[in-house]
């Protein structure tokens, strides 16, 4: 029986510290014995705080090694937090782990999602569950308060994301709330997402063909049980003041233009705010109304976020005011309300303003023009079929469109289409991305793989490193500055604010910082790891951004808050406020009423990426040469100002982020001191057996070796008007935009 | 509105449009009994899975009140303020019996039971506008995006205006 009370949370027998917020209970299903039994929150809090730190430690404790993305031994472990539900806002979201089945090669991966299922689930007094094991045939969850099924799920397998719910809604009740897999997932198309009710997704992973595997359709969930936070009055003030929201009106705004300034082009775009996810403060401007849709007549409403705004129109990259990633404390404005426009006037008496307020400017891409319509069909396609817009938009269609204007596709027809290979064209789209879904002939079978595979099966010199001759640098006064036609970054993802390709208009300290936060990761890491450091940093930064000691704290800091705001429960957007460093502890403990300092909740945060960094290495073999060469391609394409990275200088960098966060510099692996220092003995122990703690050098490691042959490096040099100088190629042209100026 | 109370009003969508973030509801639960669920939200979204559109459902203060009229304990468990005319009701005196909820016109019921592991302390509850709180309505206070109201006495704020308990808060909290 769920929670009816307040007493009914607090007199669990297993909730000895007394704490609020959580519910209690974690599910175990198991798909192939059709088991389901219960497993106690309260022997992970506070110490593992909820959410992505429970995750971690339920797959370091249960999934063994060796373990790859569709085996019955994979584990799909979700939790929520101890905000969801309590009105503290943005605690609604809710994360999750698995084996990837997207990225390469295939190991533990992590995602977040928003929407109203997280809150439903803790109303019937469940914090989360663990699917185990794999259904012979298709089935679904039911989560009926405390009552749970395994059911047959024969007549929704094939259905789209939408129809799927809406089969949900009709078989139970308009207050089930569902995470669905569309037939992407069903397919096994690695880039498959998890959707729930209001076009909420966990895209990141591939864990919509984990599902997929285990023959899992949905879960569905409704919940007549409470959710008690403890502070009201901490809550209230959390309300009032987190993001400093302001109280308004949300009008429909009708757009008959969007684009930057100089560049718009015409659409009927009518677009509204909404909220991802029960008790936010902020509402995203990413309800996209009325678009077309590509499945028949009807005018259907979207939610769209940053990436699927480049579907209508990416003739440019994304320009970036420096003052995005490095805020001062007059002038601070989350990234969704630049993307939607919706930010505060600016405090001009801000004595940094006008450095902050300047904008690396745009690189010219040409990937396609303008074309509302077939934006809105090319996001329906991913929103239906359920797949990663990341992998299409970013990757997939700059891809095609940067192969067939250098001219790669010639004798291979149109990749299995009747249409001409066109990405401007929605036709064409609706084709090539039904046949990857379906696994339609042989190149829908590859492209269903995922870009990174694809492009290796197609000949990856060829298709990754030939060099695309359409970018212009504006920041360099229009030099041609190339990109390699294939916009891959590390562990088989796109790229994402790392100084090239998209979202690459940024300065050099803030692209290495994503760079590395990609490269200790499994996946693309940017969706809760933007860089943010204040400004007071920035001018140490720019003059020598690979050994500038704010940085590197700022990095972990960064890295450490992924962390905490996938735990406590938030959302990229509120968390973390660099001038209200406390805030995410005073979240916590509002919401459970348990004593959590800032330091603690900074340990807890530092806890879990090591216990990360623990499963890459006992799964995986995670080595410092490893990680260092995935990250390394990406570095020696150019940047705006045609620059790439210092192989001796990166590894210094990779030295005080090692160093920072107690890893050997040689192996990259964690000490046992290291270990101890944050509450994990017995993973110290565990690492000792397996022979995987580093003993510390005599003397201090420094031996990089030479950097990893990138053949795109290579085409480069032979172009004719490539120009090795890395100082002249660096220096504006005539006629340039004024160059930033930070000394 | 002929045949009803002061009541909530959802605004239209030109006005301001509902997000969906259900802050109403939680805050409803919260400042009432400390704890939010779907059984203690006087104020509820019919959310759009699909449309994304959410309507807002709360009682409409019925001047007729079948509510008072089908509970067996009215003038104790269910009453009348005789200022407003409003059905408030008394929690000692419920028996959750759920006959008032049954009797709403609406559909869902704009009444709920609250529920307890023990059937013997079921409640019925229901907006009274929050009467007894002199900040009025808390769901309208807190909805960010203001696309709530009251029937009677509404304010079209100008964009950016925060109201005045709102600047108190900031105040206070500064």
């Amino acid at each position: 029986m769920p929670n009816y009370s307040i007493e009914d949370i607090l007199e669990n027998p297993a909730n000895t510290q007394g704490l609020y917020g959580y519910s209690g209970h974690i599910a175990r299903i198991n798909l192939t014995t059709g088991e389901v039994s219960d497993v106690d929150t309260y022997q992970y809090v506070p110490k593992y705080v909820g959410g992505r730190m429970i995750c971690n430690r339920i797959f370091w404790d249960e999934v063994p090694t060796g373990t790859g993305p569709y085996d019955e031994a994979n584990k799909f472990i979700y939790m929520t937090g101890p905000t969801t539900g309590t009105g503290i806002p943005a605690g609604g979201r809710s994360a999750a782990v698995s084996v990837g089945a997207s990225n390469a090669p295939n190991m533990f991966a992590w995602g977040n999602i928003g929407g109203w299922f997280a809150t439903e689930l803790k109303y019937a007094g469940y914090d989360g569950f663990i699917i185990e094991g794999k259904s012979e045939t298709p089935v679904y969850i039911c989560i009926d308060d405390d009552k749970i099924e395994i059911l047959p799920a024969d007549d929704m397998w094939g259905m789209r994301v939408h129809e799927a719910q809406a089969a949900l809604e009709e078989k139970h009740a308009h207050e089930f709330k569902s995470i669905v897999i569309g037939p992407a997932g069903e397919n096994l198309v690695r880039f498959a997402t998890l959707t729930t009710g209001n076009d909420s997704v966990l895209a990141k992973g591939g864990f919509g063909a984990v599902w997929g595997a285990k023959k899992l359709k949905a879960i569905t969930v409704h919940g007549t049980g409470v959710i008690a936070p403890a502070d009201l009055e901490k809550l209230d003030f959390l309300r009032w003041n987190m993001n400093n929201p302001g109280m308004k009106p949300s009008p429909v705004l009708h757009l008959d233009a969007i684009g930057t300034p100089g560049a718009e082009f015409p659409v009927k775009y009518d677009r509204g705010n909404m909220s991802c996810s029960p008790g936010c403060n902020q509402h995203c401007n990413a309800l996209l109304m009325d678009g077309v849709s590509a499945f028949g007549d009807d005018l259907v409403n979207h939610t769209e976020k940053c990436v699927s705004i480049c579907t209508f129109n990416y003739t440019t990259d994304i320009p970036a005011p420096v003052g995005m990633f490095w805020p001062t404390e007059q002038n601070y404005c989350a990234p969704c309300k630049l993307l939607g426009r919706d930010f505060p006037v600016p405090d001009f008496s801000d004595p940094h303003f006008e450095e902050q307020a300047q904008v690396v400017l745009p690189d010219k891409l040409d990937f396609w023009g303008p074309d509302y319509e077939r934006g809105t069909i090319v996001n329906d396609l991913c929103n239906e079929y359920g797949i990663d817009k990341w992998e299409v938009v970013v990757w997939m269609m700059t891809w095609l469109s940067m192969c067939k204007t250098e001219g790669l596709f010639e004798g291979m027809g149109n990749l299995g289409c009747e249409h001409e290979i066109d990405v401007a064209d929605a036709e064409f789209m609706k084709e090539f991305i039904s046949n990857l879904v379906y696994r339609r002939g042989e190149y829908g079978n590859m492209f269903a793989e995922g870009m990174h595979r694809a492009i290796r099966e197609l000949g990856y010199d060829k298709f990754s490193e030939t060099i695309y001759h359409g970018r212009y640098s504006t920041m360099l006064g229009g030099k041609r500055t190339d990109l390699p036609v294939s916009l891959e970054a590390a562990w088989g993802s796109s790229m994402h604010w790392q100084g090239r390709g998209y979202e690459g208009s940024v300065e050099k300290p803030t692209w290495l910082a994503a760079c590395i936060n990609n490269m200790m990761n499994t996946r693309d890491a940017q969706t809760v790891e933007h860089f943010h450091a204040k400004f007071d940093y920035h001018a140490e930064a720019i003059a020598d951004p690979y050994h500038s000691p704010h940085l590197i704290d700022a990095i972990i800091a960064v890295q450490n808050n992924a962390e905490i705001k996938d735990s406590v429960m938030s959302c990229e957007w509120q968390s973390p406020d660099p001038w209200w460093p406390e805030m995410e502890s005073e979240m916590f403990m509002a919401a459970t009423g348990a004593p959590m300092t800032p330091e603690e909740l900074r340990d807890a945060g530092f806890r879990s990426k090591l216990l990360f960094r623990a499963i890459l290495i006992r799964h995986y073999g995670r080595t410092r040469r490893q990680e260092v060469e995935q990250e390394w391609r990406v570095m020696q394409i150019p940047d705006t100002w045609n620059e790439v990275a210092d192989w001796q200088q990166f590894n210094e960098m990779v030295d005080l982020i090692y160093e920072a966060r107690g890893f050997d510099l040689e192996t990259g692996w964690p000490y046992r001191e290291t270990y101890e220092k944050y509450g994990l003995a017995d993973v110290a122990d565990e690492m000792g057996k397996l022979g995987l703690l580093p003993e510390r050098p005599a003397e201090r490691w420094s031996d990089y070796g030479e950097p990893p042959f990138v053949k795109f490096s290579e085409n480069r040099k032979l172009e004719p008007d490539y120009e090795p100088d890395p100082v002249k190629a660096s220096m504006p042209l005539e006629g340039a935009p004024p160059a930033l100026k930070f000394s | 509105m002929e045949g009803y109370g002061n009541h909530i009003v959802q605004y239209s969508p030109e006005y301001s449009l509902c997000a969906g973030c259900e802050t109403c509801s939680i805050m409803c639960g919260l400042t009432h009994d400390g704890f939010t669920g779907p059984g203690n939200a006087r104020i509820r979204i019919n959310l759009g899975t699909r449309s994304l559109m959410h309507e807002v459902l709360a009682c409409q203060q019925c001047d007729d009140h079948p509510c008072y009229e089908a509970c067996p304990k009215k003038d104790a468990a269910m009453r009348i303020d005789p200022d407003t005319n409003i059905v408030y009701i008394v929690e000692d005196d419920c028996i959750g019996c759920g006959k008032c909820a049954k009797a709403c016109k609406f559909t869902p019921s704009r009444i709920q039971i609250r529920k307890n592991k023990s059937r013997k302390l079921w409640k019925a509850v229901k907006c009274d506008l929050c009467r007894e709180n002199p900040e009025g309505p808390q769901c309208v206070k807190y909805c960010i995006v203001r696309c709530l109201g009251l029937s009677d006495d509404s304010v079209m704020l100008p964009e950016g205006v925060m109201p005045a308990y709102a600047q108190e808060q900031e105040v206070a909290n500064a």
